[in-house]
């Protein structure tokens, strides 16, 4: 950070905090998250059974002592397929994050930073992504590689790459003016230093605004695309792809199709407030209301 | 302002290569031959072989690319490999079903988010605030199939109010669907006004307003409203592509003969001609609404209309 | 007088044609495809055409083969049959039918121009030849025995060669005429397909005057929309649906025993299916009825055929291999593989057939056969198993014809491996001879025993593990009146009644 702006008074950072302390939905959701990512870490002590082991006699049992969720059509425990679920959407949702993260970030660092026709480039590149929607871009991928967690990790990944260019090259835009920049450019450092070391950290906090809410969307579209049987494949154990084979029993065993269902709620409900809490306390036109 | 809307159309046609390279080349991805699934699982070698070669199959993939390029440019998309139809009379068909829903989810997303955001941002951080937030994004999280079956089972079975299924039959069609689909957009929606009408409300001319009396400040509220409506016109064009993701299931759900389903069935059976001009028109409409959305946009805002005029 | 009798029959025939003024609405899972014969040979597709075109033969509902468009056949030699047409009918253009007609479909369907997907129904014709307006001589290749269950197929539906020619490319789509019951009418893509009544039907009079197929996508949708009585019949109900719908008294559920036999096939050309008791000890260690009640749940029996009881020739006495896992795992030790081993097993992204390969993968688990399961895109799947490159794959046939020669030949038999339909490119020579001798053998006797000895042969080598006979659950409404379903789900609606 500039030492610049260190010296001016309550620092950004810690009006930030404060706001995000204040905003109930921002502490609910960031416990939630917690939660989930304990749950995930720690989803083989915390389940009750294996995910995948079959007991086909008590198929579709209902919520009680021994199942706490009940059972799916496989007679598998319903509560510990979402717990590795919980670990499995994570783990789709960092992964496509990061990629997109990695090479939509370079994209707009570089655009951003250098200007003229590679920035043009670059962005028509991203204005092409931008025109295919997301979720059928992902679809077509998914579809010609195959059907497959990894396909849908690179898929979402690279529908995604549109936001991030775009938020960081904004960033490195309103960055690139200022004078600490033009003054280690005149002192001779290497591009690659000023960016690192002075463009970056400025324009990391859009961008984690925009690395959750990105986690949400990537979550709800691994699970929308596993649900038309393009993602997870059996048995894992995905939110999306249980709630698609538990929806014939909807109607005499809706436990199976509906707490998958309030897990993807849950999760992208908590991740959507942080990244909104998060927003709106970067906010630099924000006035303490 | 002819000028910019000139140069957005000229600007259309660099993306649209780039979406046709794209579309083009992640079919050429796909493993399976797509004579041997056109001729089915019990056709002889030689016959396989002779429809690769009637089809182009067997030519490098940048004379496919560019022999198919020359055709779309005229409009021509070829014949559906499952049924033989004209694949744009096949889009064409279908297209209006979807744009309708789309439309019509985004008006009532509309005219239910605009009044929550407004009410949230009149009482920040308030309980009402919170739980209307919470209220849109929910809607946004919640599973599509889900949303849809449980309105189907509520108004179609339970009260006997709404058909469950299908577009033809009058108005009552079209209600369960659009509130479906239009449950993922209003998060966004709520959002955008919240924010923008926050940041006018805090601005001097509502402060001094606030203390002048009831008239006055009806007045200027409902100025602050139309400005804050403004930016909300470049989320809808956004919202425009993420609702083919809600629409893909939603017309499962619905029976309803759009688009969305058409993609995906036509990218399971691999009918590439339908998949390339469904992307393509799809792409061309998205192409067209942002475009209209950033010449709204542009219009109403005070500010950028003096800069084009 | 005179006056008075042809008001009195004016009269008469305006009560009988506005009484029976109604529209019967079905819906099923998919559109159709095309209209087109020999452009597609998927389900929807057939189940629509079945109201719009005749065959030269028909295949009733318990299965025999009565004439359809030919009213007569004879048998001139070994390897000619002459067909005689029915006189005075008419196509939906008002074209009149010909042996000619019957020459260019047939020649239609064989030519490798047209790249029919039914086009292997009729690979044994050699020729077609027209004798007059009326009469036609097929002759064949080879003595094929099964040729009228072939030619009863919707797959041969006659065409009107005026129609097709003129009509082009858009031929099945914009335009279709039929002789059949009900006439073509429109098509909107993903919504619906209405038929009317064609009043001078051959066959007989056709009750309803409009039919509308409904593509209906959600099975649960389906079942709600026969519940509300928006629709009067659902082809295939999900199991449940159908057990929660058979309380109702509103509506009724036609059950049928379908021609459709679903496997899982090992490829025995790679270690260690090779082995017979490698092949015995897996059909031993699944437990089939529990997947029957639990992945099925009541939409199937048992298989113990490698066809349905419904098709003529299927084995009726062969005992299931029963669920003893202990008796696998000797089985295995003998063979060599006391500890198991690895393998895979390959499906489509088939619901029940992903199902099924969870159940199988974590079943043969029990004995230490680690499965891999591969999800295929149906194409890939297709094209891969024809090259052999599987171990265990999940895969269903359907006997259309409802004899026993289509449901074993191409299966069973060792120049039908790969593509034509012997993935598990298994063969024996007493089953080759057997299938050879039946399809030429004219005395019903001496075939069903032909196909009796081949059936316990495949049965004992188990190239197959023996799932299911599929049964179709349809939905009616309680009001709804003759519908009797067709094994081979090309159901018949042209004498329903609603009440």
């Amino acid at each position: 950070m500039s030492s610049a702006a260190a010296v001016i008074g309550a620092s950004p950072r810690r009006k930030m905090w404060r706001a995000l302390r204040r905003n109930p939905r921002v502490v609910l959701g960031a416990l939630v998250l917690a939660v989930l990512v304990l749950a995930a870490v720690f989803a083989d002590q915390l389940s009750p059974y294996p995910p995948n082991r079959q007991n086909l006699r008590n198929s579709l049992s209902p919520p009680g002592a021994e199942h706490l969720l009940g059972t799916d059509q496989f007679g598998r425990d319903v509560l510990s397929r979402i717990i590795h679920g919980g670990r499995v959407s994570l783990q789709v949702g960092f992964i496509s994050v990061g990629i997109a993260l990695l090479i939509g970030g370079l994209m707009g660092l570089l655009a951003g930073y250098y200007g003229g026709r590679l920035d043009s480039a670059l962005m028509w590149i991203v204005d092409v992504l931008l025109a295919l929607p997301a979720f059928l871009l992902a679809l077509a991928i998914v579809a010609a590689l195959g059907p497959s967690l990894v396909n849908v990790m690179i898929a979402v990944g690279i529908a995604f790459i549109p936001v991030f260019a775009r938020v960081t090259r904004a960033a490195v835009l309103t960055v690139r003016e200022q004078d600490y920049v033009a003054a280690a450019q005149a002192a001779g450092s290497s591009d690659l230093r000023i960016m690192f070391k002075h463009v970056v950290p400025n324009a990391l906090s859009p961008v984690i605004v925009q690395v959750t809410l990105a986690l949400a969307g990537a979550i709800l579209s691994a699970a929308g695309l596993s649900f038309l049987g393009l993602g997870a494949q059996p048995p894992t154990a995905e939110w999306g792809s249980m709630l698609s084979t538990a929806r014939p029993f909807i109607r005499d065993a809706h436990w199976a199709v509906t707490f998958p269902g309030l897990a993807i709620v849950i999760t992208v409900l908590a991740l959507n407030m942080v990244g909104d809490g998060l927003r709106d306390a970067l906010d630099p036109r924000r006035k303490d209301a | 302002m002819l000028q910019y809307i000139l140069r957005r159309i000229l600007l259309i046609i660099p993306v649209m290569l780039g979406v046709s390279v794209i579309v083009f080349s992640i079919m050429v991805m796909t493993p399976s031959d797509p004579a041997l699934l056109m001729l089915g699982e019990h056709a002889p070698p030689e016959q396989v072989r002779a429809l690769r070669e009637r089809l182009g199959l067997d030519q490098p993939v940048v004379v496919q690319y560019v022999r198919w390029l020359s055709r779309v440019v005229q409009l021509d998309f070829g014949r559906s490999i499952r049924s033989g139809r004209p694949v744009l009379e096949e889009i064409l068909q279908r297209l209006p079903a979807t744009i309708e829903l789309a439309l019509l989810a985004t008006l009532v997303s509309i005219v239910i988010g605009v009044p929550i955001g407004v009410l949230s941002a009149t009482r920040p951080n308030s309980v009402v605030d919170h739980s209307a937030t919470v209220l849109a994004f929910t809607g946004l999280a919640m599973p599509v199939f889900w949303q849809g079956l449980m309105m189907i089972l509520i108004f179609s079975v339970l009260l006997g109010w709404l058909p469950s299924s299908g577009r033809l039959g009058g108005w009552q069609h079209y209600v369960l669907p659009t509130l479906t689909l239009a449950t993922s957009a209003v998060a966004a929606i709520t959002r955008m006004t919240r924010s923008t009408m926050l940041e006018i409300l805090t601005q001097d001319y509502i402060r001094t307003a606030r203390s002048k009396g009831a008239i006055e400040r009806a007045i200027v509220y409902r100025h602050a409203l139309s400005n804050a409506l403004i930016p909300v016109v470049t989320v809808i064009g956004l919202q425009f592509g993420g609702l083919l993701a809600g629409a893909v299931i939603t017309e499962t759900i619905f029976a309803w003969p759009g688009i969305g389903r058409l993609a995906v069935d036509a990218i399971s059976a691999k009918d590439f001609p339908v998949v390339q001009g469904v992307v393509i028109m799809f792409a061309l409409t998205y192409a067209l609404v942002n475009l209209i959305v950033d010449v709204t946009y542009a219009y109403l805002d005070p500010r950028l209309r003096t800069r084009y005029e | 007088m005179k006056r008075i009798l042809v008001l009195l029959v004016a009269f008469g025939l305006l009560l009988s044609s506005s009484a029976l003024a109604y529209t019967i609405t079905v819906a099923q899972g998919a559109d159709a495809v095309s209209l087109d014969p020999h452009r597609t040979n998927d389900q929807p597709s057939a189940r629509v055409m079945r109201q719009i075109y005749d065959t030269l033969v028909v295949q009733q509902e318990d299965l025999q083969l009565v004439p359809g468009l030919a009213e007569s056949w004879t048998q001139l030699d070994e390897l000619t049959w002459q067909f005689r047409l029915r006189g005075g009918v008419t196509f939906h253009n008002g074209e009149p039918l010909r042996a000619s007609d019957v020459k260019f479909t047939l020649d239609r369907l064989r030519d490798p121009a047209t790249a029919a997907p039914a086009a292997f129904l009729v690979t044994f014709i050699d020729d077609v030849t027209v004798v007059d307006d009326l009469t036609v001589n097929i002759t064949t290749k080879a003595p094929f025995v099964p040729m009228l269950s072939h030619l009863a197929h919707t797959a041969t539906s006659i065409l009107n060669e005026k129609a097709v020619t003129a009509a082009g490319e858009d031929y099945g789509t914009r335009v279709v005429v039929g002789t059949g019951p009900f006439k073509f009418v429109l098509w909107e893509t993903a919504s619906r397909i209405v038929l009317e009544r064609n009043p001078d039907w051959w066959g007989g009079e056709v009750l309803p005057s409009q039919v509308v197929f409904r593509p209906i996508p959600e099975g649960t949708v389906r079942a709600i929309e026969l519940e509300t009585g928006a629709i009067d019949i659902s082809y295939g109900l999900e199991p449940l649906d159908a057990r929660r719908l058979e309380a109702d008294p509103n509506i009724r559920i036609a059950k049928v025993e379908t021609l459709a036999t679903h496997y899982i096939g090992f490829n025995v050309q790679k270690p260690p299916f090779n082995d017979v008791r490698v092949r015995r000890a897996i059909n031993h260690a699944i437990d089939v009825d529990t997947i029957v009640e639990v992945i099925y749940r009541g939409q199937a029996v048992r298989a113990t055929a490698p066809i349905s009881p419904r098709v003529f020739g299927a084995h009726p006495g062969l005992e299931p291999f029963e669920y003893n896992p202990e008796l696998a795992r000797q089985l295995l030790a003998e063979a060599g593989h006391p500890a198991g081993f690895t393998t895979s097993i390959w499906t489509n992204n088939n619901p029940i057939r992903m199902q099924i390969a969870e159940v199988v993968q974590a079943q043969l688990g029990e004995l230490g056969i680690d499965v891999k399961i591969q999800v295929l895109e149906w194409g890939t799947y297709l094209a891969d198993t024809a090259a052999g490159l599987h171990d265990m794959f999940i895969l269903g046939w359907v006997s259309v014809t409802a004899d026993a020669d289509y449901g074993l030949y191409s299966l069973f038999h060792s120049t039908q491996f790969g593509n034509p339909g012997n993935r598990t490119f298994w063969s024996h020579p007493r089953v080759d001879e057997l299938l050879d001798l039946g399809r030429a053998e004219s005395d019903p006797e001496l075939r069903l025993a032909y196909y009796l000895e081949a059936q316990e042969i495949i049965h004992s080598e188990a190239p197959w593990l023996f799932l299911v006979v599929t049964t179709e659950q349809n939905g009616l409404r309680a009001n709804i009146e003759g519908f009797v379903p067709h094994p081979a789900g090309h159901h018949r609606l042209y004498n329903l009644v609603r009440n």
